[in-house]
């Protein structure tokens, strides 16, 4: 009985072939949609737009221009005319992703450079600081000294006349190794980085993407199919099974039973789109996937069967199902990564299936983390499922009467 | 004589959603091999019988027994009864075979036993043909009959019909009509649920009118007509034009019912074709010419019109 409405939801899907399309090729191709645009953002290949004019016009200044307009890091161009009102009039039009003034000298006390941020692009900002900062240190060292050497003189007391013949060496020295292009040997280092990608750098927000595109269309898809339950409701072809012995839990069953297969089959296409074009170890981690994907197909399953079971009327489970599908996306971290919402919404999202699949295929895909950490996550959307199934089987009996 | 033992019988049924009762005291039964037509108007409780018929609605009084079981508290009872809902209940991307496949496994008919029932089933709907079309490329009338198809792959005793030739031709109906005649032959017991008066005069072995919930006849079609009429023939007359205030008073002198809102008008009288020649000199001589006058004898519309009266009466 089971595999009778089984083999009907398959019959349904293969002969529909604008909704197999949707079932299988969509998701793949919004998985590389989504993989591209936030893989690329991930602020390892940002090349920020940068506006710049030197206003202060001092050789220090004109060095730190020419090094900010060779760096491989940004996109920077000099405004014409040279004035910081060109500046405002590039970043206000989108030109640029930020300005840059240099309205004093580099080595001046207070504030010699000048900012023009635009909020709706915040992150340019630091990273326009950061660059600046880097070009002082790498080309300009011989500023950034003699500045140190003027902050720490009111604190030290004045040099010597031996300690300032020694400092005005450094300062010509350094001076003349920046202008030929020696970047500083001894240099100390603030930071050192360590990339736990080691290679492959955009593998992990991939692997992200590749959870969160997945756990969306799982849902997503379910829901379509699990309308099938009103439309057979409608049509009268409960009223002939209800009439049955056997009831309406073959049919939940049966239907169960295709959305696992169907989620199953939609996580690997799009899995293997992203094995293929970004190498994620999907076949190196095959059997914690396979489960992941399985119990998030049964999470999809068995909450789509259940909300559109609780359903009177297919708009009534539309607007419902659409309205929990954008939501619990949002929330579990299937549009934005997780990390990048408020700690309150965060914690929200451990409520939703989303933020436990993407969880567990990032742990898989990209941490190697043991098989025992991912039982939470298992257990949480495994749960779900069941509880769906059960509200959908206890309406649908509810539906004898 | 071997007295036939009743496959379904309700004694007494009652069906109450809060204080009101929609279903009073109701007594029905039906043996194998029989065709019943359980008549009434829109809200008269028919559908709420039905779902009582079929164990998905508690009785608050009385009793309904499938074979002697209670189909509400023993549903295993139900594998003995079909049901043919009014709508085209099948999936209309499949086929016929693969329709009544489905519809088989999930009345527990299994293995090869199904492939056999699936081929019966098609024979007695006459639709083997078109096995291989899927439901939404067949016409009407081919689809009501794979939608009976559908309700009798398990070979259920009693099969429950829901409005079963509602939007169907006349030659559709005919054969609709001619594959329940047929499984009436094979002894299931048929219980038609209809608007279609016409069908279950000329289909059922007795029809039952059910009034607000009350069953208020019952009986074999033409022995209910003939007690109800006696000897009286219809007499139908169809005006060519609009009667005018002093033509239907005329009529209705005549002793003519108008029939709705059309130029239809009719009466019941036992004087049969002598009447219908006294109206058509009157109205002749009233210069009133009809472009009809028919003869026939009552059908089930006037016994229907006479319970509704009854119930406008009431």
């Amino acid at each position: 009985m089971i595999l009778a409405m089984f083999r009907v939801m398959l019959l349904a899907m293969l002969r529909d072939r604008g909704a197999m399309a949707m079932t299988f090729l969509l998701p793949p191709l919004v998985f590389v949609i989504f993989a591209t645009v936030f893989a690329g953002a991930s602020g390892d290949d940002v090349r920020l737009k940068l506006a710049i004019v030197d206003v202060a016009r001092t050789p220090a200044s004109g060095r730190l221009e020419a090094a900010l307009l060779a760096d491989q890091n940004l996109r920077a161009v000099r405004v014409s005319p040279a004035t910081a009102d060109q500046v405002r009039k590039r970043v206000r039009a989108g030109k640029s992703d930020a300005g840059l003034v240099i309205q004093a000298d580099p080595g001046a006390a207070e504030a010699p450079f000048l900012i023009i941020s635009d909020p709706t692009r915040a992150i340019a900002l630091p990273l326009t600081q950061g660059r600046v900062q880097a070009a002082m240190a790498r080309h300009l060292p011989d500023v950034m000294l003699a500045k140190t050497l003027d902050q720490a003189a009111p604190v030290v007391g004045p040099l010597s006349l031996r300690q300032q013949s020694r400092a005005t060496a450094a300062l010509t020295g350094l001076r003349e190794d920046a202008l030929a292009g020696k970047v500083p040997a001894d240099q100390p280092q603030t930071f050192k980085v360590e990339d736990i990608s080691q290679t492959h750098k955009g593998r992990g927000t991939i692997a992200y993407y590749a959870g969160a595109v997945t756990i969306l269309f799982a849902l997503f898809s379910a829901m379509n199919a699990a309308m099938s339950l009103i439309e057979e409701r409608q049509a009268g072809v409960s009223d002939r099974i209800l009439a049955g012995a056997s009831g309406m839990g073959p049919v939940v069953n049966g239907k169960f039973l295709f959305l696992l297969l169907q989620g199953c089959l939609q996580a690997a296409s799009i899995f293997l789109v992203a094995q293929i074009f970004y190498g994620v170890p999907v076949q190196a981690h095959f059997v914690p996937w396979l489960i992941t994907s399985l119990t998030a197909a049964i999470c999809a399953g068995g909450l789509a069967l259940g909300v559109v079971a609780l359903s009177r009327t297919r708009e009534q489970a539309q607007m419902f199902s659409t309205f929990l599908i954008l939501v619990l996306a949002a929330v579990g971290g299937s549009m934005v990564p997780r990390f990048l919402m408020p700690p309150w919404l965060q914690s929200l999202g451990w409520f939703t299936p989303h933020a436990w699949a993407i969880e567990a295929y990032h742990s898989i895909l990209w941490r190697d983390a043991p098989l025992t950490s991912l039982y939470p996550a298992w257990g949480v959307l495994t749960g779900i499922g069941l509880g769906g199934l059960l509200i959908a089987h206890i309406s649908t009996r509810l539906l004898r009467r | 004589m071997i007295e036939v033992k009743p496959i379904l019988n309700l004694r007494g049924a009652e069906v109450s959603y809060g204080s009101r009762m929609v279903v009073r005291g109701v007594d029905l039964s039906l043996s194998p091999g029989e065709i019943y037509a359980l008549l009434g108007p829109n809200g008269a409780g028919k559908s709420t019988l039905v779902q009582a018929i079929c164990g998905r609605l508690k009785l608050t009084g009385g009793k309904v027994s499938l074979d002697d079981k209670d189909p509400w508290s023993t549903p295993s009872c139900r594998r003995l009864l079909g049901l043919v809902p009014q709508e085209i209940a099948l999936y209309d991307h499949m086929t016929v075979r693969e329709n009544l496949e489905v519809f088989g496994r999930l009345s527990g008919v299994k293995g090869p036993a199904l492939q056999a029932a699936v081929s019966t089933a098609m024979g007695l709907t006459r639709v083997v043909d078109r096995e291989h079309v899927p439901i939404r490329h067949l016409s009407g009338g081919y689809q009501r009959r794979v939608n009976i198809a559908a309700a009798i792959l398990h070979q259920p005793r009693l099969l429950i019909l829901d409005e079963p030739t509602v939007g169907v031709d006349l030659d559709a109906r005919e054969a609709v009509d001619a594959v329940i005649r047929d499984l009436r032959d094979t002894g299931v017991a048929v219980l038609i649920v209809t608007h279609d008066l016409e069908q279950a005069d000329g289909l059922a072995d007795r029809v039952g009118f059910l009034r607000e919930g009350k069953k208020v006849m019952e009986g074999p079609p033409r022995t209910l007509i003939k007690e109800a009429f006696g000897e009286d023939m219809e007499i139908l007359v169809q005006l060519s034009e609009e009667a005018g205030v002093d033509d239907e008073a005329l009529m209705l002198s005549a002793g003519l019912q108008r029939r709705g809102r059309t130029q239809l008008w009719s009466m019941l009288d036992a004087g049969g074709y002598a009447t219908a020649g006294r109206i058509d000199s009157l109205l002749r001589q009233a210069g009133l010419a009809p472009r009809e006058i028919r003869v026939r004898e009552p059908s089930l519309q006037n016994l229907f019109s006479l319970v509704a009266d009854w119930r406008r009466a009431a």
